[in-house]
């Protein structure tokens, strides 16, 4: 029995990886600029159809797929922030909430309009099979993603603590006047933000691509797991949503498995909910 | 002298070139409203329901004298009503319960249908019939399992499709035919979502099963899961004989894949049809999930047969394998349009007296039903499924039960993948 | 004084009108549709527009007036009626219980809060038998008298709203002219400002957010009396709260007929394009409708009202419009 236990807690971990990766380009972004991005779970879903594209069109796995998604994404990003989040960050925050909604809708549908309604999924032979060790079964498709997103997640973290750019991205977040008069453009600074936030986004669509279903709507759910990851870790932080997001992972997995499914997405947002009461800044956050 | 008779000529023939005229623009255009999920989460199956019923249409206004067992097929138009056409006016009911009601209203008040089908979810399938019953409109549901549908007293809803008690007595029977086989089926697990369909299904089989003495353990999941290990390894950890898989596509191929992952194969798994009936889940995962028995009103006859000429057909219009849901959606239809048709006109009050009076026999359904007959609830008695299997690594399903209608024998236990 | 009665009093004679100028049965009921989403939106308004806290989980409050009219009636057979207070007492709790702690803290944390206890009632609620789980509540499928408030015809809905939505709005002027309304504009323009001054404002935004739970719960009854039934997707679903929202926002936040405007440009447009694309399965709408929301949220935030606004005051002449200005002035903020 407690075999199966170890096997639950090492699921969820996976899945908790994958859930920080993608929750740290949201993490990046709302601590960076304040910006809430409603249409975040949707650029994970262009992700995943960007990495099905790639394997339609060339018959090749997450390896091609991976990094034209993130590419693509970036790009995404640093549209969408010149044609949009630029204007509307200064605003209130109704604006922002908006704009960044009626995005979302704009990404889902079109795709929805492009693809159909069908769920699509590479198959199986891509990152095929399962590992067996210590008696533990592992689908290869989610250690790869989980190791993946861990690396990733640690890169943009040394990135933002240890480069130049870094810094300078650090910089405008905390006063963005002042950065100016340093010599550091804010745009180009913020506009940079976008694209990498939007790259490790899409990165994470590729990579869970491999094991999760692919259809439009998918952006919803994924988009709410992310926020209450960011939250659980602390706006802009993010070593906090690689934290939160395993520690996600697990509760899910633990609670589905001790109490029942339908009641691991109630522990999750209850757990969330007592956050915001008593550490809103969540774990790692700042306040 | 002569223009007198002349003149009275000339407008006696041009009175009769304009009746004429007017009596070509009077040939009557049957309208049928449908009102499916076009947009939102089951929007496939909307697509696909439209597509099953584009085909219905073509059958019915066409002469197809190679199906002429089925009813309406072998003239073009409705005999009783003229040689009239049918036309169907689809709407989007966007996945909620009161847009789906407002376009039955549209369709009601502004197009004018003379009669409703729809709407795929239960839920809505429940507001949009209430809007017709109002306004006494005749809507016949093909599709809808929720029970309560029948239990609201309604005088012009009708049901063809069977319905959840109708799959307790279907699975009971054969899994009691598969335990004189030699496999056990005491211990029955009920996978299922928590959406309507998937509790309300859920609950009725258990229910049933347990008054024949079976043991039920109830897993149940959030419906779109991420993970499904949890359940997965729920089940390996309790070993059941046989488990019962209740779930929407998207969870259907996501179950498959992880028990592949854990290496978990049941000694029988059964299925109730929706997710794994999808064209999508056998091309994602019918490879892996050899063995699976399903239930199903629709299967493929020989070459030939009024089944595969339908399959034909459908595969030709929209691409995919027919399925059993979106045969079940044209069955609904061909049975409304019937009793349009043996009403010989388009008033309310007598399509429902023929919807009442139907009677139709096994061999004038494309589905396998045992025939279509109301009950004074609306609902069809003779609604019966069949149980299929994949097997031989094909990635279509063959009847293996009741005996009578099978083309294979069962195999087990569930193989999996290989 | 009186020159600024004249559009209200014209509106609410359009308003009357309506049904017989517009008058089949299709066009009463989206009527009726554009006031309920009016009230909602309206509703949100309090919250979202004077009190500057946008709230994205709105439609718990509307999910717990539709269940406890629907409850009202499936477990005690009474009118749905009955239910209305219930469902206005557990909006205005779960108000309380969301707004103490996170109106103190900055915005954002107030949104995600409204989110996570939307999701989460909801999802308690699909699990609950007692109040239908998934397969939901079903209200009188033929009326039993007059409260049971299910009637065929659109046109008692339709008036019902109307008379629903002009105390919404008299409560909404009532409240921006009284001394809440002054520190609400306060806080708006500057929370530390405003706070360093005295006022007290978790507790102004506290209240107002509890009034704004109160009026959405009670459009959330009046919705599944109309359509008789509610499930956790039609009565607590995410996609509520983004319509009410977004009508708000399009029409005017913050302005007192913002939310009516964009409830009668968006209603119809959803219904219109639904039933002109929709059959055709192409989604086109949604498409159509994230390209204003982005352009509205882009270009004019302030909604349409406010372009109105601005178009008006830059044809007035400069004397016109310094005497508009005085006039105006004291009413709401931008």
């Amino acid at each position: 029995m407690s075999f199966i236990l170890v096997q639950v807690i090492v699921g969820g971990l996976l899945l908790g990886a994958v859930y920080a990766l993608f929750s740290s380009g949201l993490t990046l972004v709302w601590g960076m600029m304040n910006i809430v991005n409603f249409a975040h779970g949707d650029f994970v879903m262009l992700g995943m159809y960007a990495a099905f594209v790639v394997f339609t069109l060339f018959g090749v796995g997450p390896l091609a797929g991976v990094p034209f998604a993130t590419l693509l994404l970036a790009a995404l990003g640093v549209v969408v922030y010149f044609a949009l989040i630029r204007g509307v960050m200064k605003g209130p925050m109704l604006a922002q909430i908006l704009g960044t909604f009626g995005l979302a809708l704009l990404l889902r549908y079109s795709v929805f309009w492009w693809f159909g309604a069908d769920f699509l999924s590479l198959p199986q032979n891509i990152v095929g099979g399962t590992l067996a060790f210590w008696g533990l079964r592992i689908e290869a498709a989610r250690l790869l993603a989980g190791i993946v997103a861990l690396v990733v997640t640690l890169g943009l973290h040394l990135l933002l603590t240890r480069t130049a750019l870094g810094s300078k991205m650090l910089a405008v977040a905390e006063d963005a006047t002042a950065a100016q008069l340093m010599g550091i453009r804010p745009d180009t600074m913020q506009a940079i933000a976008w694209a990498i936030a939007a790259g490790a986004t899409g990165l994470a669509g590729a990579l869970i691509a491999t094991f999760f279903y692919i259809v439009p709507t998918v952006g919803e759910t994924l988009g709410i797991v992310a926020f209450v990851t960011v939250s659980l870790g602390g706006f802009g932080s993010v070593p906090g949503a690689l934290v939160a997001g395993l520690l996600i992972g697990v509760i899910e997995s633990l609670s589905g498995y001790l109490i029942g499914a339908v009641y691991k997405d109630i522990v999750v947002y209850a757990l969330f909910l007592s956050f915001l009461w008593f550490r809103p800044q969540g774990l790692m956050g700042k306040t | 002298m002569i223009f007198g008779p002349l003149l009275k000529l000339a407008c006696a023939a041009a009175a009769t070139v304009a009746l004429a005229g007017a009596a070509h623009a009077e040939d009557k255009v049957v309208k049928i409203g449908a009102v499916f999920p076009m947009t939102g989460n089951a929007a496939s199956a909307g697509i696909h329901a439209k597509y099953a019923i584009e085909v219905a249409l073509d059958i019915i206004n066409n002469a197809h004298p190679e199906l002429a067992a089925l009813p309406l097929a072998k003239n073009a138009g409705l005999a009783g009503l003229g040689g009239a056409k049918v036309e169907v006016v689809f709407a989007d009911n966007q996945g909620s319960p009161a847009t789906g009601q407002n376009q039955a209203l549209r369709l009601i008040t502004e197009e004018k249908v003379v009669a409703l089908t729809g709407a795929y979810q239960s839920g809505i399938t429940l507001t949009t019939s209430a809007i017709a019953e109002r306004y006494g409109i005749p809507y016949v549901n093909g599709e809808s399992v929720a029970s309560n549908l029948t239990e609201r007293g309604f005088k012009w809803f009708f049901r063809t499709t069977p319905i959840a008690t109708d799959f307790v007595r279907v699975y009971y029977d054969f899994l009691t035919d598969m335990k004189a086989q030699g496999a056990k089926i005491d211990n029955v697990a009920l996978v299922h979502d928590n959406t309507e369909y998937g509790t309300s299904v859920a609950n009725t089989i258990a229910a049933g099963f347990k008054d024949k003495g079976l043991n039920i353990t109830d897993i149940s999941y959030v419906s779109n899961a991420t993970d499904v290990q949890s359940q997965v390894l729920q089940l390996k950890e309790k070993k059941p004989d046989v488990v019962l898989m209740i779930s929407y596509t998207s969870d259907a191929i996501l179950f498959a894949k992880t028990m592949q992952a854990q290496d978990y194969k049941p000694p029988l798994l059964l299925a109730d049809d929706a997710g794994y009936s999808d064209p999508a889940f056998l091309k994602a995962v019918g490879k892996s999930s050899q063995g699976v028995f399903n239930r199903s009103a629709w299967s493929v006859g020989p070459p030939g047969s009024p089944s595969a000429i339908v399959a034909d057909m459908y595969k030709k219009k929209s691409g995919d394998e027919m399925d059993d849901t979106a045969g079940r959606e044209m069955e609904g239809f061909f049975v409304l349009v019937d009793a349009i048709d043996r009403a010989g006109s388009t008033e309310p009050a007598k399509i429902q007296a023929a919807l009442k009076a139907t009677d139709l026999k096994p061999e004038q359904l494309m589905m396998g039903y045992r025939g279509v007959k109301f009950d004074d609830k609306g609902q069809n008695i003779l609604a019966s499924a069949v149980i299929i299997q994949l097997q031989d690594d094909g990635e279509t399903y063959l009847t293996v039960w009741p005996k009578p209608n099978a083309v294979k024998a069962p195999v087990l236990p569930y193989k999996g993948w290989q | 004084m009186m020159r600024r009665l004249i559009w209200p009093a014209l509106l609410l004679a359009i308003l009357l009108a309506y049904p017989f100028v517009f008058a089949t049965p299709f066009q009463q009921r989206l009527g009726a549709l554009v006031l309920l989403y009016a009230i909602a939106a309206s509703s949100w308004n309090i919250v979202g527009g004077y009190a500057g806290q946008v709230s994205v989980g709105h439609v718990v409050f509307f999910g717990c007036g539709a269940y406890a009219a629907m409850g009202a009636y499936a477990h005690f057979g009474l009118s749905p009626l009955i239910g209305l207070p219930a469902g206005i007492v557990a909006a205005v709790a779960i108000a309380a219980i969301v707004g103490v702690p996170t109106l103190r803290l900055s915005g954002h944390y107030f949104s995600m809060a409204t989110i996570a206890v939307a999701e989460l009632i909801r999802l308690v609620v699909t699990n609950t038998d007692y109040l239908g789980a998934a397969v939901g509540l079903s209200g009188p499928t033929v009326p039993r008298n007059v409260f049971d408030l299910s009637f065929i015809s659109a046109l008692p809905y339709y008036y019902l709203f109307l008379i629903v939505l002009a105390i919404t709005l008299l409560m909404t002027w009532w409240m921006t002219h009284s001394r809440m309304g002054f520190y609400l504009r306060a806080i708006k323009d500057s929370e530390r400002a405003a706070r360093s001054l005295g006022a007290p404002a978790a507790r102004i935004k506290l209240y107002a957010f509890m009034l704004s739970a109160a009026l959405t719960s009670v459009a959330g009854a009046l919705y599944a009396m109309m359509f008789g039934f509610v499930d956790p997707d039609s009565g607590l679903g995410l996609l509520i709260s983004v319509k009410i929202l977004i009508m708000a926002a399009l029409g005017g936040a913050g302005l007192l007929f913002g939310p009516l405007v964009g409830a009668a440009i968006l209603v119809p447009l959803e219904e219109i394009s639904n039933s002109l694309l929709g059959g055709k399965g192409a989604g086109l709408t949604f498409v159509v409708y994230g390209a204003i929301i982005v352009l509205i949220a882009r270009f004019q935030p302030g909604g349409i009202l406010t372009l109105i606004k601005r178009l008006l005051e830059r044809r007035a002449k400069p004397r016109a419009k310094e005497e508009q200005r005085l006039a105006t002035g004291a009413s709401h903020a931008p």
